[in-house]
């Protein structure tokens, strides 16, 4: 494979600018602002011949580089994407370009720090997406925590202390056990690999090994994992730091906490997690029940909470932890229909979510509130706003034609194949989005202007446009013309369900995804089904054999 | 007789650091006008020279002085980072000691005799030579610690210090006698496992009380008290002195003793592991409480202790002693940076009789001082234990060892210790950064001389962060080096 | 009961009663002149032990040097008597049954170790035996001894320049 250093420049860009930003004199407030925002974009400029060059269909990782960095204990700086980090990749240096920019007038104290900080962010979370050491993964995870306190906690609003470090907090804690985790698959990995193999952090060669370990270790190595990715997604019990630090944090930095940190937690779970989960039927069942539980309380729970929300900022906080909860339930379908849509939705939500930050962001900077009360009957005053703010708002409720539905639709098909249960709660979830969102839109755009100081805003400025335009151009790409993210991802969806899922692809005849006959995912579950219960019943008590066995019940019986 | 040629030479770095000190107060009384300069350049040369001299003895493995002194990579590895602290020390110290108008000759001279027993507790073979080694160190630092004769509290350091501190070494004075009585020597490399069994239950309680004279030296629980208030009352720079140079030369006499006396490893397994355990939490728990910035980082310094203690205990739990022993090593060399330059800040940020030491002092100090708030903030996450900083690969071997020993508990309790000691670094970090600039008190420039030692400090966090590989391989062939049990 | 014995216990007891007398005693200079006693007692002790040379060194440093200095500094000092302090709580409840287990825990360790362990006759010509090994074998952390003392002076010096105002950078200072 010849060598390239795309990745390298990808990733040091942004590193480079939080250099040159460091020797530009604090007297120059204008030039630190230039600056910041042409190694913003350069950040995405220097991403786009990935689109061209990415090869569709190849297998593995792409774009290798690999170099000795610490010999001793076998860690690489080793990076290489797949079709699923090519995504993320695109999203961050997207995402990256258009938040910087959105911070020209909207940060006004302290300009330096701030770019400075803002482009090691990008460098952190695309190091997340490209590494394929374990090590050189945990070093990117845990840099980005810095300059994201940082963010919330110099430039947010009036909590902004509390929120950082209740971000920061939350988040070590998570990572610090993943080191351990990854300590103990690091020495797994080479006792597996016998005597004479060395130590290393390269990310499949110790995944390869896990079906090897025990089921208490895969267990163990399974939920160390597990704390980090939760927190960062995040997952229902988890969740508690995310409402505040995306409310708290400047508009640049809650578009890239929910566009693109978020995704940190769900690549996780789908670059690890899953290839961690048991081998033993039983145990990956117990999992898996956990997990969807988890998954649709937190989309039902996101939802229910976003009703009763007075703060624009926070109700679309929640809304993240509703949908982020259909990217869970999607990736533990472990079938291609859930797990592509999961990563599409993965995209839908950093760029309606974003795009719905953004608009908060432009409220707040005309009238420095975030109170919906405040608000009402916007359409007037600001027309253009309005109708780029209704896009948004139903590419995020998920309406056919724009990106939302897509990922759902996936995902709830890959959900469907599983079980009906959890797809039925499901779509409670997205009845629930559409009437929160709705009536978000309802209660600030239309009707009379109660608030006299709404009468006279000014509309979008070309700045403004030059962030939102091309969030909406991509949702409606993606919600029309899908087909090229499908492409890319499948088959690096398939290489993670072969390894994952075996039976999947082994009853099914057609190597087609979606074609699979119903009666083979039928024969499948119940044979999952017989052989989880017959386990369960020589070793657990009758409560977990209820609770575990009945989604897959529940599944036989709809498929017969 | 003079000794061997060879001999001397392996004592070279011990021999011009006593010169220089020697020579230091000879011509002071002499000295009138630039006296500052020439005074702190000659002790810096005399510790620099030290330095450079210390990698001749590395191309002269062996031991000097009928087998008292072993000069191996182990010890040379332990010299160089205590003569660097030394170094740091002393090039920090000059503009804090005119602020506090205690600029002497004197002080200098006794951080180099300090290091000179730092670095005799590094090289010794042998408990008698350990043990005057260890006095050396001591007593200089006592002293330094009231340094400031007319500040109370400053008396009261070097008081509690000196009391405890005797209490320690006579532990582990009694210990040596033991040790002997049951062995037969104080060699260390003589010393075989005695047979008869009323022997092995001196030996057992020689090592006992060995152990809890070095634990008081490294602060470790249950015998940290004292380092609170030592460490609060005495002249900062000789807090940074204190924090990162004898308890590296302690932990070093430490792990020679557990690596090369036989049964030593089983006996203290778990004496390390509960200290390990309690040492940190105590630390840590204990620093979430503190106002006061230097109180906090002297608790915070109980808690590296801790740290540190769980690679020990890994690696007397092991067949694989050089994973644990590289692991101690690697962390001394970066906590004694990151320490030694987060206190360096301290001393010169406290301003005139260290007034502003609360943690409130340091409001928005990034607004003010951008630069020196970067590298505290820099130390503050090394301590913590980021990635990209040195404190991160520290931690990662200590992690590492500790799992190739299958301390997996400890391990775990480490881990929730990083997350605990978040939150006080992490406040320190808000009040420079998130809060409006102190009106009432503009923090002084910083002088060239701190600055100096604060971009050595920060340049090695990140080097030590970014690069390990060159002193890894060092600290792994030092603790090869050791003699095996 | 051996002579030898019977000396033992009699010293051995005049030098426990004279060590806790040393801290019964409210005037230093009591404490002092206890003190001498004990050196006195451990002094027989090494005799009865046949180490003439360090029952000498015993007697001539700790009992004549040390001693002198001792009583010289609380004169000097003019110290007065000292006054009581109840013991704090924590002293009372976990040092002083700390401290009598360890006591316990000592004697009990050591006496049975020496209980299994046969005497072994001292070698012949203690004292230059003694000798080539301090100034041979052990030359160097004699000679390191020589910095120590060294320090110890300094620090005698630092310390005791109590009050005297230091003198402006640059100026001429005197050490006294």
């Amino acid at each position: 494979m010849n060598q390239t250093h795309i990745l390298s420049w990808i990733l040091f860009t942004p590193l480079i600018g939080a250099i040159v930003l460091l020797f530009v004199p604090r007297q120059l407030d204008n030039a630190q602002r230039v600056i910041g925002n042409v190694f913003g974009f350069l950040g995405l400029a220097v991403s786009l011949p990935l689109i061209w060059r990415f090869q569709i269909g190849t297998p593995g990782y792409q774009f290798r580089e690999n170099y000795d960095w610490i010999p001793s204990i076998g860690a690489h700086y080793s990076l290489g994407i797949d079709g699923i980090s090519f995504l993320l990749v695109m999203l961050t240096t997207i995402l990256g370009a258009i938040s910087i920019l959105s911070s020209w007038s909207a940060i006004q104290n302290r300009k330096k720090e701030y770019y400075i900080l803002f482009l090691l962010l990008q460098t952190g979370m695309l190091g997340v997406f490209m590494a394929l050491d374990f090590f050189l993964f945990y070093l990117f995870w845990e840099v980005m925590l810095v300059p994201m306190y940082f963010l919330i906690g110099v430039w947010g609003s009036d909590r902004r202390l509390y929120a950082a470090i209740k971000f920061f907090l939350y988040t070590l804690a998570g990572s610090v056990l993943m080191l351990l985790a990854i300590l103990a698959l690091y020495y797994r990995a080479h006792e597996v690999a016998g005597a004479g193999a060395a130590y290393t952090f390269d990310i499949p060669t110790s995944l390869g090994a896990v079906p090897q370990f025990s089921t208490t270790l895969q267990r163990i190595l399974f939920w160390g994992f597990f704390f980090a990715f939760a927190i960062k997604v995040p997952m229902f019990p988890f969740h508690t730091w995310l409402p505040d630090a995306h409310t708290e944090a400047p508009t640049a930095g809650s578009v890239i906490l929910a566009g693109v940190l978020l995704k940190m937690g769900t690549y996780g779970f789908i670059r690890f997690s899953l290839p961690l989960l048991p081998t033993d039927a039983v145990a990956r069942q117990h999992i898996i029940n956990i997990l969807m539980v988890l998954s649709v309380v937190g989309i039902i729970y996101g939802a229910l909470v976003c009703l009763m929300q007075k703060d624009m900022k926070k109700l679309i906080a929640y809304s993240s932890v509703s949908h982020l909860g259909f990217c869970t339930l999607g990736i533990f379908a472990l079938n291609p229909h859930g797990v592509s849509g999961s990563v599409i939705q993965q995209i839908n939500h950093g760029i309606s979510t974003g795009a719905l930050f953004l608009i908060v962001g432009v409220l707040y900077e005309r009238r420095h509130t975030r109170m919906i009360s405040e608000y009402g009957g916007l359409s007037t005053p600001m027309p253009n706003f309005a109708a780029i703010y209704l896009i948004a708002t139903l590419s995020s409720l998920g309406l056919p034609l724009l990106n939302g539905f897509i990922g759902e639709f996936t995902i709830l098909s890959g959900v469907f194949q599983v079980s009906l249960r959890w797809t039925a709660w499901a779509v409670v979830g997205i009845v629930l989005g559409a009437a929160y969102l709705l009536w978000l839109y309802q209660r600030v755009m239309f009707g009379p202007v109660t608030n006299p100081m709404n009468e006279h805003l000014p509309d979008l400025n070309m700045r403004e446009y030059a962030t939102l335009v091309p969030l909406m151009l991509l949702a409606f790409w993606i919600g029309i013309y899908p087909k090229p993210l499908f492409r890319v991802l499948d088959v690096p969806v398939r290489q993670i369900v072969e390894q994952v899922n075996p039976g999947y692809y082994n009853s099914a005849t057609a190597q087609r995804w979606g074609e699979k006959p119903p009666v083979a995912a039928a024969n499948d579950a119940a044979r999952t089904e017989s052989d989880s219960t017959k386990a369960l019943a020589a070793s657990a008590p009758p409560a977990i054999i209820a609770a575990s066995s009945e989604p897959i019940a529940v599944n036989t019986a709809e498929k017969r | 007789m003079f000794p061997p040629r060879q001999d001397v030479l392996r004592l070279m770095p011990e021999i011009i650091l006593s010169l220089s000190g020697i020579l230091l107060m000879l011509i002071e009384p002499f000295l009138s006008g630039a006296r500052r300069t020439l005074i702190v350049t000659l002790a810096a040369l005399g510790s620099g020279l030290a330095l450079v001299s210390t990698i001749y003895p590395a191309t002269l493995p062996g031991t000097a002085f009928s087998g008292l002194l072993r000069i191996d990579g182990f010890s040379v590895f332990v010299h160089v980072v205590v003569e660097a602290v030394a170094f740091l020390v002393i090039i920090g110290s000059a503009d804090y000691l005119d602020r506090e108008k205690i600029q002497h000759g004197e002080y200098y001279a006794l951080v180099l005799f300090a290091t000179v027993g730092m670095c005799v507790m590094a090289g010794a073979a042998e408990l008698m030579t350990a043990f005057v080694g260890l006095e050396t160190s001591s007593i200089s630092t006592y002293i330094l610690a009231g340094y400031r004769r007319d500040v109370p509290r400053s008396n009261e350091s070097a008081m509690k210090y000196f009391l405890l501190g005797s209490f320690a070494t006579a532990f582990f004075l009694y210990g040596i006698a033991l040790l002997y009585g049951a062995t037969g020597t104080t060699q260390l490399a003589r010393m075989t496992f005695p047979t008869t069994p009323g022997r092995e239950r001196l030996l057992d309680l020689g090592l006992g009380l060995m152990l809890v004279g070095l634990a008081f030296k490294i602060a470790a629980a249950p015998f940290q008290l004292w380092t609170p208030d030592v460490y609060e009352g005495a002249p900062t720079p000789v807090t940074a002195l204190m924090a990162s140079g004898p308890k590296a030369a302690a932990f070093a006499l430490l792990l020679r003793i557990l690596a090369t006396v036989g049964a030593a490893g089983t006996f203290w397994f778990w004496a390390l592991w509960v200290s390990a355990a309690l040492t940190m939490f105590v630390g840590n728990l204990a620093a979430i409480a503190q106002s006061n910035v230097k109180r906090m980082l002297a608790y915070s310094s109980i808690s590296h202790a801790g740290y540190i203690l769980v690679a020990l205990a890994a690696a007397a739990a092991s067949d694989q002693v050089e994973l644990g022993v590289a692991a101690v090593l690697y962390y001394l060399a970066v906590y004694a940076l990151m320490k030694l330059g987060a206190f360096i800040f301290v001393s010169q940020l406290g301003g005139e009789s260290e007034r502003h030491m609360e943690i409130d002092d340091f409001r928005g100090l990034a607004v003010r001082q951008p630069v020196a708030a970067a590298c505290f903030a820099l130390f503050l996450l090394s301590l913590l234990g980021l990635p990209v900083t040195s404190g991160f690969l520290g931690k990662f071997y200590i992690f590492n060892a500790a799992l190739a020993s299958r301390l997996i508990w400890l391990a775990v309790l480490l881990a929730i210790n990083t997350v605990i000691a978040a939150f006080y670094y992490l406040r320190v970090i808000v009040v420079m950064y998130m809060r409006q600039p102190n009106q009432t008190w503009p923090p002084a420039p910083m002088p060239w001389a701190v600055t100096f030692v604060l971009s050595i400090a920060a340049a090695g966090t990140f080097y030590l962060g970014l690069f390990p590989g060159r002193v890894m391989a060092l600290a792994t062939q030092a603790a090869l080096s050791l003699p095996g049990r | 009961m051996t002579p030898q014995l019977v000396i033992f216990l009699v010293l051995a007891a005049i030098a426990i009663a004279g060590a806790v007398n040393v801290i019964l005693q409210r005037h230093p200079i009591h404490s002092a002149i206890s003190l001498i006693s004990v050196m006195i007692a451990l002094a027989g002790l090494f005799l009865l032990l046949e180490s003439e040379f360090i029952a000498v060194v015993q007697i001539i440093v700790y009992a004549g040097a040390i001693m002198v200095l001792f009583v010289f500094v609380i004169m000097l000092l003019n110290a007065g008597a000292e006054e009581r302090t109840n013991m704090s709580r924590m002293a009372r409840y976990a040092g002083v049954p700390l401290a009598i287990f360890l006591l316990i825990e000592l004697a009990y360790q050591i006496g049975a170790a020496a209980l299994s362990m046969t005497p072994q006759p001292l070698a012949e010509d203690v004292t230059r035996r003694l000798s080539m090994l301090l100034f041979q074998d052990f030359v160097f952390p004699f000679e390191l001894t020589s910095i120590l003392i060294l320090i110890a002076i300094l620090g005698a010096l630092v310390l005791a320049q109590r009050g005297e105002s230091v003198p402006a950078k640059g100026g001429p200072k005197t050490i006294t």
